[in-house]
């Protein structure tokens, strides 16, 4: 199987350094980058999928040029290479021009599946793999829990996370599936991956190899107008009582609020 | 052009979604600021139940009938229905934030190149355009964006605004389905899963098992005080990976994001991830036996101590107030 | 004239040392951790970790890759041991006394013995030991009494060897033997002969009880008449004494990465310590002879970090190695006999006893003052490399 994944760098979460530049962009330089996290988990499922079934996995990432590296990481967990569109031109680029670059890069590499996590941890878009799916005109199985796919009939069938439990859902393949973290933990690079990733690929594309209709020639479609940080809560306080007179302290709480 | 603003509905069993009367709520309200019009779409197999009650809240919906939408996900259906729309003149186009209308929005990005205001806590009408506020970076800041353009989509999450019916009740009108211009997944099977069917967002009290709680056994006590107080379960990350609960019950950046009048943390340390999922509940209560656990920063209250000693204390607290 | 700076410029950490770095932490965290107060408790060798490290590759760091290593730099089996050393200096210790056995191979062997020995090495199957030390031969090797003597295509091997980590476990045991009793330069007396331990002679004699690194076996060992073949020796007769130094120069890093390891473990845990434990109605941690001491602890800690580094650089460079080994070994050792110390005496009787583990720390950061060439060798090399500049 060819397995495409996108992935896209985004400041570490745990690095707590996030920060909006002074035009309300993400200042990607200010913080270490990571894969996104739930792309790691459409990454992990793409490992395990050519592991049982044979094949390649690719990632295709959108970013800046100082995002290779984290493609490493990638590499390092089992992907065969990585594509890198990275242009100047594309800083701060809107979601519709995000998914017609991704889409059109996405062409040129044939695949059975095209993975990508939900949601982003740094823009919280989570629609980019629908954009993707409807310009390339593939079917999209979203929110998977799992995926088979079934050689017999070249379909692919996802268990899709629902209100009530999930669906189980299926369409041939080429397809798009945005993956959740229900698929499973995505595994530590092994030292050994790690070392191989060195002669893996990471090819760089820009805007010019894609092609010239891809950036709007008007500016993006969306903008921040502002960016502040959210309205502190007031302090808190602490309670350390035996067990029976935190719980009257908790009940008085819930009282005074009127939640009981 | 006048602002034509549509509501995308969802229909869960035959009736209108909650999140659906507050996204119709703003479409109206957005529509009224704008000096524009305001309608509603409904997609099922036999919409005019919903349709009706959508009604209730705007002066138009238009009612699809789509048989299809039994044996097939919805998505591209209601995609097909609403590119049609825009076609006739819909500029704005605002759906709740769920996994249909997730891929509802992304979908339409990708056929018409219009910008996405995503993930609103609010929305307003300022000047010629909608103007969201929404949380990113994980939650470490709130910005406002607007569009550029004068056309443009707009994803709404729950408990963002509060659903008002409109003043008088609308008309409907029936059409039959356009075919999906993106080729629809097959259903073959609806499981329903024990403990999947909570509405975590919908809830008033949220009732968190984190680490602390050690294992399934200790998920009975949060269970116990999650019923006492009327309450859902809910999990961190750490709880669900452990397999001690559903994934459907997960709060954070991988999960659900809720805002109730109560969240009460047992045995929640607060990481991060955890904490966006759950910062901008009215009321937070912790209890955990470390005083330094990130939680404190956002706890209203924290109370120091073991839970399997508070909880089952405050359970018999609860009950003895209610009368019970 | 003063020290020369670093030729190779300032330390940088690549992102596959990065990514090397944390893999080997988490690993250490969660396998690892767990297990260090057992290994201490039951002074025995943790065979599990030997299988854990091998399996991860971590074993493999410093070999070839056409040896089955991953053909990483000394700074990568560095940092490797300092994160599993935070966790566990017994553990620390396993990589670095398999990396120091294999280097006589390294360095003083033929291709054919390379391809012979270094893949099971680097597979973790294969333990390797390092046996230089003797009763009376610890910092001074000339007093070598071990003979290898020549019969036919064997040698003869009679005599004991003492202090020899991972002696009792060891598949093979570089053995340092006199084989030229009567040449001019002591230093041109001695041979590298790799002995495996299964051959007919060959007995571990005696295990220590030390004060620390007590899951680390170390023995005492008696050659008696043990034959081995001429293809066992590394490199020429004669060449032996300059084989070990050459070894030194790659393995004292290794020791100093152990330090450094176990300076941070225990500074992590005093950090922590002094958050919760509440005195005066305060943290202990806002007291301020309590952040003196915690701020030394972790600038001492970093300067040896960071000197560790640049070392590994430097040596891997080629540049004035045995200085750098020796004066990275020098001060991390003094650091983590030094910071652990602090650590106890921050925790106050909860350092004593063995519900913390700093205890152990100390007790195991003791030994890099002494093994690998005591402080005062190490003293000895920085002097001269240093007189010999000005």
């Amino acid at each position: 199987m060819q397995i495409l994944v996108l992935t896209k760098p985004v400041p570490d979460p745990a690095a707590g350094a996030e920060r909006l530049g002074a035009d309300f962009r993400l200042d990607r330089a200010a913080s270490p980058t990571v894969v996104n996290g739930n792309d790691e988990y459409a990454l992990e499922a793409a490992l395990q999928l050519v592991e049982a079934h044979g094949g390649e996995v690719i990632v295709l990432s959108m970013a800046p040029a100082n995002a290779a590296e984290t493609m490493r990481k990638a590499l390092a967990m089992g992907a065969t290479r990585g594509i890198h569109v990275t242009d100047p031109a594309l800083e701060g680029a809107d979601m519709p021009t995000t998914i017609r670059v991704l889409a059109a890069e996405a062409k040129a590499e044939p695949f059975d599946l095209l993975l990508a996590g939900i949601d982003t941890s740094d823009g919280m878009g989570g629609a980019v793999a629908a954009g993707v799916a409807a310009q390339l005109g593939l079917p999209l199985l979203s929110s998977a829990a799992s995926i088979e796919p079934i050689r017999e009939t070249e379909t692919v069938r996802v268990k899709r996370l629902s209100a009530k439990g999930y669906d189980v859902i299926e369409a041939p393949m080429p397809a798009v599936v945005a993956c959740t973290q229900a698929l499973g933990a995505p595994r530590y690079p092994s030292l050994k991956g790690i070392m191989a990733a060195r002669s893996r690929e990471i090819a760089s594309r820009s805007l010019a190899d894609i092609g010239p209709d891809v950036a709007p020639p008007g500016g993006w479609a969306t903008k921040v107008l502002e960016a502040e940080p959210p309205s502190a809560r007031a302090a808190g306080r602490v309670v350390r009582e035996p067990a029976a007179d935190a719980a009257r302290e908790i009940a008085d709480f819930l009282a005074d609020r009127r939640i009981i | 052009m006048a602002p034509r603003i549509l509501a995308v509905a969802e229909v869960a069993d035959g009736s209108l979604t909650k999140l659906s009367t507050e996204v119709a709520t703003v479409a109206r309200q957005l529509a009224e600021a704008a000096g524009g019009e305001a309608l509603g779409l409904v997609v099922d197999a036999s919409p005019d139940a919903a349709a009706q009650e959508l009604a209730t809240y705007l002066p138009t919906v238009i009612a699809v009938t789509n048989p299809a939408v039994t044996s097939e996900v919805v998505a591209p259906h209601v995609v097909a229905a609403v590119a049609k729309l825009i076609e006739e003149g819909v500029t704005h186009v605002v759906l709740g934030v769920t996994p249909d209308g997730r891929d509802v929005a992304g979908s339409l990005v990708g056929l018409t190149g219009l910008g996405l205001l995503a993930n609103a806590d609010t929305v307003t009408w300022q000047d010629a355009g909608p103007v969201t506020h929404a949380s990113v970076l994980a939650g470490k800041a709130v910005t406002s964006s607007t569009l550029t353009g004068d056309r443009g989509i707009v994803t709404v999450r729950p408990g963002g605004v509060t659903a008002e019916p409109a003043a008088s009740a609308g008309t409907v009108e029936r059409r039959d389905a356009t075919a999906p211009a993106v080729p629809a997944a097959k259903v073959l099977d609806r499981v329903a899963e024990a403990g999947a069917e909570v509405s975590l967002e919908d809830a008033k009290v949220v009732v968190v098992g984190g680490r602390g709680v050690g294992g399934p056994d200790g998920f009975r006590i949060v269970e116990e005080l999650a019923q006492a107080l009327g309450g859902v379960v809910g999990a961190t990350r750490a709880s669900v990976d452990a397999g001690w609960i559903p994934y459907a019950r997960q709060i954070g950046q991988t999960g659900r994001v809720v805002k109730p009048e109560l969240y009460l943390g047992l045995g929640v340390s607060g990481a991060m991830q955890h904490r966006v999922g759950m910062q901008a509940s009215k009321a937070i209560v912790i209890v955990n036996r470390d005083p330094d656990a990130p939680m404190a920063e956002v706890a209203d209250l924290f109370v120091v101590g073991d839970l399997f000693e508070v909880v089952p204390a405050l359970t018999a607290e609860i009950r003895a107030r209610k009368g019970g | 004239m003063t020290a020369s700076p670093p030729a190779t410029g300032p330390v940088r950490l690549t992102e596959e040392h990065l990514l090397l770095r944390d893999a080997v932490r988490v690993l250490a965290d969660e396998r690892i951790a767990p297990r260090a107060a057992d290994i201490d408790r039951q002074a025995e060798w943790p065979d599990d970790v030997r299988r854990l490290l091998a399996e991860h590759d971590i074993l493999a760091i410093p070999f070839a890759e056409r040896h089955g290593g991953l053909g990483a730099d000394l700074l990568t089996l560095i940092l490797a041991i300092e994160q599993i050393s935070r966790a566990c200096a017994t553990s620390g210790l396993i990589v670095a006394v398999q990396a120091l056995g294999a280097i006589p191979i390294q360095v003083g062997g033929s291709e054919e013995q390379q391809d012979r020995w270094l893949p099971g090495i680097a597979k973790g199957e294969k333990l390797i030991a390092f046996g230089l030390t003797e009763a009376e031969a610890g910092s001074d090797p000339s007093a070598l009494r071990t003979r290898a003597e020549r019969e036919g295509d064997e040698y003869v091997i009679n005599g004991a060897k003492r202090f020899i980590s991972h002696g009792s476990v060891a598949d093979y045991v570089v053995v340092f033997a006199v084989t030229n009793p009567d040449a001019e330069k002591p230093s041109r007396r001695l041979s590298a002969i790799l002995v495996e331990t299964d051959r007919p002679g060959f007995k571990v004699t005696r295990l220590e009880h030390k004060m620390g690194i007590r899951g680390s076996p170390t023995a005492e060992l008696a050659l008696d008449n043990v034959r081995v073949p001429v293809g066992n020796r590394l490199g020429e007769e004669g060449q032996g004494f300059a084989i070990a130094m050459q070894t030194f120069e790659r393995s004292r890093p290794g020791i100093a990465a152990q330090a450094v390891g176990i300076a941070q473990g225990a500074l992590e845990v005093a950090s922590r310590y002094a958050k919760e434990r509440r005195q005066f109605g305060k943290p202990i941690a806002e007291l301020q002879m309590i952040q003196a001491m915690l701020a030394d602890m972790d600038a001492a800690t970093e300067a040896a970090r960071q000197l560790l580094y640049t070392a590994c650089q430097e040596i891997d460079a080629g540049h004035d190695a045995a200085r750098w080994a020796a004066i990275c070994k020098l001060v991390a050792g003094d650091t983590a006999m030094r910071v652990t110390t602090d650590a106890v005496q921050v925790l106050g009787g909860y350092g004593y006893v063995d519900e913390y583990p700093v205890e152990r720390m100390m007790r195991d950061a003791k030994i890099t003052q002494l093994y690998e060439g005591t402080q005062q060798i190490q003293r000895l090399i920085v002097a001269r490399s240093l007189l010999a500049r000005s």
